[in-house]
């Protein structure tokens, strides 16, 4: 063996030990040890599940999530492969002939987090971004079911006095794969669009009345647009080029890659966007199934969908958590207390951080529910018995949901009529405030405008933060928003950091793979022949 | 002459032989047994959905195996269509690569070239396939746009709904065929390259030199010697990753928007195969669904079983005859 071979030994091994150490995690002093879980499902909730996760890292705890759909996770965890799973709807629903059974071993179900299922689209007109549209209920059933095409038809131009929307195609993006945000908006179809749903459902070759489904039906031909799981609907309309699409989707989505959703009419005749408030307000009229058994706390949105209140937004509804309350494989006793103390933190603390993300927080009553679900997870210890301590801001002191008394009324210029408000929603509206688009969309800014709608002069139609710096448009998406210089601490550190310790060695490494063998063959074959 | 008998051939072996031999022949068997067993247990799974469906298994489009209405048509002839747009752009690729690494790169410069197109091989699907879906799908737009304007007149390049109108919506060309088969395309090209690579390299030195001493120029003596001496290794690259191309599976199912029905224009919105099929409904598929996903992938296991021999046979029998 030569010397340079040795060497080249000994520099992999150097560098490899360098990057273990330097990438080995911090480990914290735990005080108790967690066994790792794992959950699949609901894609609809994962953006809140993931911040959790990620949060209770810093204890110790490793909970492992999927979001492949809640169709997947139900499945999943009836044939026992994964702790948990997460779903918008329960157990035991007929989707077309089929009944989707119960698992054989003991569960419960615990709600996690409220929201609002949204309509995102991306949409311009005249090189600028739409921002402000408003759909009504029977349009967005009309649009997707194909038997409106385009933007510009009479149905939506009714909905949207102040906006000239322009003549192209509606591309309807729809879930390819089984899910409950598919199942949570065929059930509103299905209860308050009967007659359009049903007539879609008979042609895709269904049986009717076609009621909830977790798979979307697509009619080949008509340009209805597949993708796999939220962030792939989210995802496609995301997308610059695919101009005239729209999906359904959770709230957070849209947030998440900064485009607008459509504001939908209530019962009080107001077109709302799903903000954490407005959820909070749709929800006080869900009915929640308090009989103990197989579908304790269970959902029922009639109650939603037919909300009076102005400020209610039609599709709102909860998300639940599937858990375990045996001890029957996969699941131990020692799971059952990471799942506890997980579930502790989410009904407790998480509920904080449900508005940042485009969700909205529990009520003290569901929370209350939900804590007390805990207690069944075999193995899960004590459970929060103080929640006065978890700052829930939908907590006060006489048991009302705070969120929904103190939700801004909506402006006058989102009731229907003649009037429209100019002001951006979902993703597009909080491009330069802190806290999304979560707070930027009702309060202020209620111009009551119509009055030339948008793309008038300057091009600031969108909902601009307060401030008064330069107004900057993105050619790409038509986005426009200001520019205000914000005072903003930065920790002192010095510019190289561990990443890019980390981010040099990657390359040093790649280059090494590449570049090394040839040259040390060479060099072996030379010295070979030398000798 | 009559009485010329091959002289019969006496093997002595020694232990050494024995334990090769039957190491060597229990790997060779254990893979056959591998092979087998998985498919009688596709068949097995599948026989309750292939025993409801009966032949109209082979010619139903729709895929609803709930409401007993479901077939491979589409689904297989989708497989095909992506398969062959892959292999289309991946063979000209993989023969420039193949030949520019054999016989014109220096020396200096081929292992590392042999490393990054390795390397290449071992990005996992999953990248290929958020790469596609994020970052190519946006930029391929208006190639295929041109296509569809320029040779739309030819069946396959036609796209239902496109117009010049700038106000027409460019969705139309996402999600399609082409764009599955382009990164697909680019998870075939490493194992075809290196095929093609490793016979070129065998193409015999005397031939070479015979006609660079003839005045051959460099491309002549690759037309003339290179190219047909490695045509097997050219045609079994090509089978082996079109093999692969008929199984690829996560890169399909992000790209793709699944449609159960034969779409043969390739370059519009809407494409099916059976392993995006499988992985896209087997997480939530009802006993009965998974037996018909089970005759499904049947299907597709039968289908590169026959791709993958044909290929074997063809290296094999091209090889022999090359070396004479």
């Amino acid at each position: 063996m030569s010397r340079s071979f040795t060497l080249y030994v000994r520099a992999i091994v150097a560098v490899v030990a360098v990057a273990v150490l330097a990438l080995g995690p911090v480990t914290s002093a735990n005080a108790v040890d967690y066994v790792p879980i794992s959950g699949a499902g609901s894609s609809w909730s994962s953006n809140a599940l993931d911040q959790w996760r990620r949060n209770v890292e810093q204890y110790g705890m490793r909970v492992n999530y999927a979001s492949t759909g809640s169709s997947d996770g139900r499945n999943q965890f009836r044939s026992g492969t994964i702790d948990f799973a997460v779903s918008e709807i329960p157990y035991g629903l007929r989707d077309g002939s089929v009944v989707d059974d119960p698992p054989s071993r003991p569960f419960a179900y615990m709600p996690i987090v409220a929201g609002g299922t949204a309509f995102m689209y991306n949409l311009s007109s005249g090189g600028k971004q739409i921002a402000n549209l408003r759909l009504s209920g029977p349009v967005i059933a009309k649009i997707f079911t194909g038997a409106i095409s385009e933007w510009n038809d009479p149905a939506i131009v009714a909905d949207n006095p102040g906006i000239d929307l322009p003549a192209r195609k509606i591309v309807p993006v729809v879930r390819s794969d089984g899910s409950g945000s598919t199942a949570q908006f065929t059930t509103w179809m299905s209860k308050t669009q009967a007659s359009i749903w049903d007539a879609y459902c008979r042609a895709a070759g269904r049986s009717t009345p076609c009621g909830v489904t977790s798979n979307y039906p697509v009619i080949a031909g008509k340009g209805f647009i597949a993708q796999p799981n939220s962030q792939g609907v989210a995802g496609y309309v995301a997308q610059a080029a695919n101009v005239g699409t729209i999906t359904y989707v959770e709230y957070s989505y849209a947030l998440k890659t900064g485009f607008p959703v459509a504001k939908v009419l209530n019962s009080a005749g107001y077109y709302v966007e799903p903000t954490a408030s407005n959820v909070a307000v749709g929800l006080l009229g869900a009915k929640i199934n308090t009989t103990r058994g197989n579908s304790y706390l269970t959902q029922i949105l009639d109650g939603v969908y037919a909300n009076a209140d102005p400020r209610a937004y039609p599709l709102s509804s909860y998300s639940y958590m599937i858990i375990p309350t045996s001890t029957d494989a996969p699941f131990t006793n020692d799971k059952g207390k990471t799942l506890a103390a997980f579930a502790n933190y989410f009904l407790c603390e998480g509920q904080q951080q449900a508005e940042v993300l485009g969700y909205s927080p529990l009520p003290i009553n569901l929370v209350k529910a939900g804590l007390e679900q805990v207690g069944l997870i075999p193995g899960g210890g004590e459970t929060v018995t103080n929640i006065a301590k978890c700052n829930n801001p939908t907590f006060s002191a006489d048991g009302s949901n705070t969120l929904a008394t103190k939700a801004p009324m909506p402006p006058a210029c989102d009731k229907k009529g003649a009037t429209q408000c100019t002001t951006a929603t979902g993703g597009a509206a909080g491009a330069g405030s802190g806290s999304g688009g979560a707070s930027g969309g009702l309060g202020d800014g209620s111009s009551s405008g119509g009055t030339g709608g948008f793309g008038g002069s300057g091009g600031g139609f969108l909902g601009i933060p307060v401030g008064n710096g330069p107004i900057a448009c993105n050619p790409d998406t038509g986005v426009c928003q200001n520019v205000v210089a914000e005072a903003t601490n930065i920790d002192n550190r010095a510019g190289w950091g561990l990443p890019q310790t980390v981010m040099l060695l990657a390359v040093a490494l790649f280059l090494m793979v590449v570049f090394l063998p040839p040259v040390l063959v060479r060099s072996i074959r030379r010295g070979g022949r030398s000798r | 002459m009559n009485d010329d008998k091959p002289r019969s051939l006496k093997m002595v072996s020694d232990s050494g032989d024995v334990v090769y031999r039957t190491v060597a022949r229990t790997g060779g068997i254990i893979v056959l047994v591998i092979m087998t067993a998985i498919g009688v247990f596709l068949g097995f799974r599948a026989s309750q959905a292939l025993g409801e469906a009966g032949l109209s298994f082979f010619w139903t489009q729709a895929w609803e195996p709930d409401a007993n209405n479901f077939g491979i048509a589409a689904v297989l002839i989708g497989t095909f269509i992506i398969a062959l747009v892959a292999v289309t752009i991946a063979l000209p690729l993989s023969l420039g690569t193949a030949l520019y690494i054999s016989e014109y790169a220096p020396r200096g410069l081929k292992q590392s070239l042999i490393t990054l197109v390795d390397l290449m091989a071992a990005i996992p699907s999953v990248v290929f396939g958020l790469w596609g879906f994020f970052s190519l799908q946006g930029n391929i737009i208006d190639i295929a746009k041109w296509i569809s304007r320029t040779f739309g007149w030819i069946p396959i390049f036609a796209v239902d709904g496109f117009s010049d109108d700038p106000l027409s919506s460019d969705t139309v060309f996402t999600a399609s065929s082409f764009i599955a088969g382009i990164v697909v395309a680019l998870m075939i090209t490493p194992i075809m390259t290196s095929i093609m690579r490793e016979v070129f390299s065998q193409a015999p030195v005397g031939e070479r030199e015979g006609a660079l001493g003839l005045g051959a120029t460099m491309w002549g003596m690759i037309r003339s010697v290179v190219l047909p001496f490695g045509k097997g290794g050219i045609i079994g690259g090509t089978m082996l990753g079109l093999g692969r191309a008929l199984g690829e599976t996560i890169a399909v199912y992000m790209i793709i928007s699944p449609v159960f029905s034969i779409q043969p224009h390739i370059l519009q919105s809407g494409a099916s195969s059976i392993s995006s099929l499988i992985a896209l409904k087997y997480g939530e598929a009802t006993t009965f669904g998974m037996s018909a996903l089970m005759a499904a992938g049947l299907a597709l296991f039968f289908v590169t079983l026959v791709v993958n021999f044909g290929a074997s046979a063809i290296v094999a029998r091209s090889r022999s005859g090359a070396s004479s």
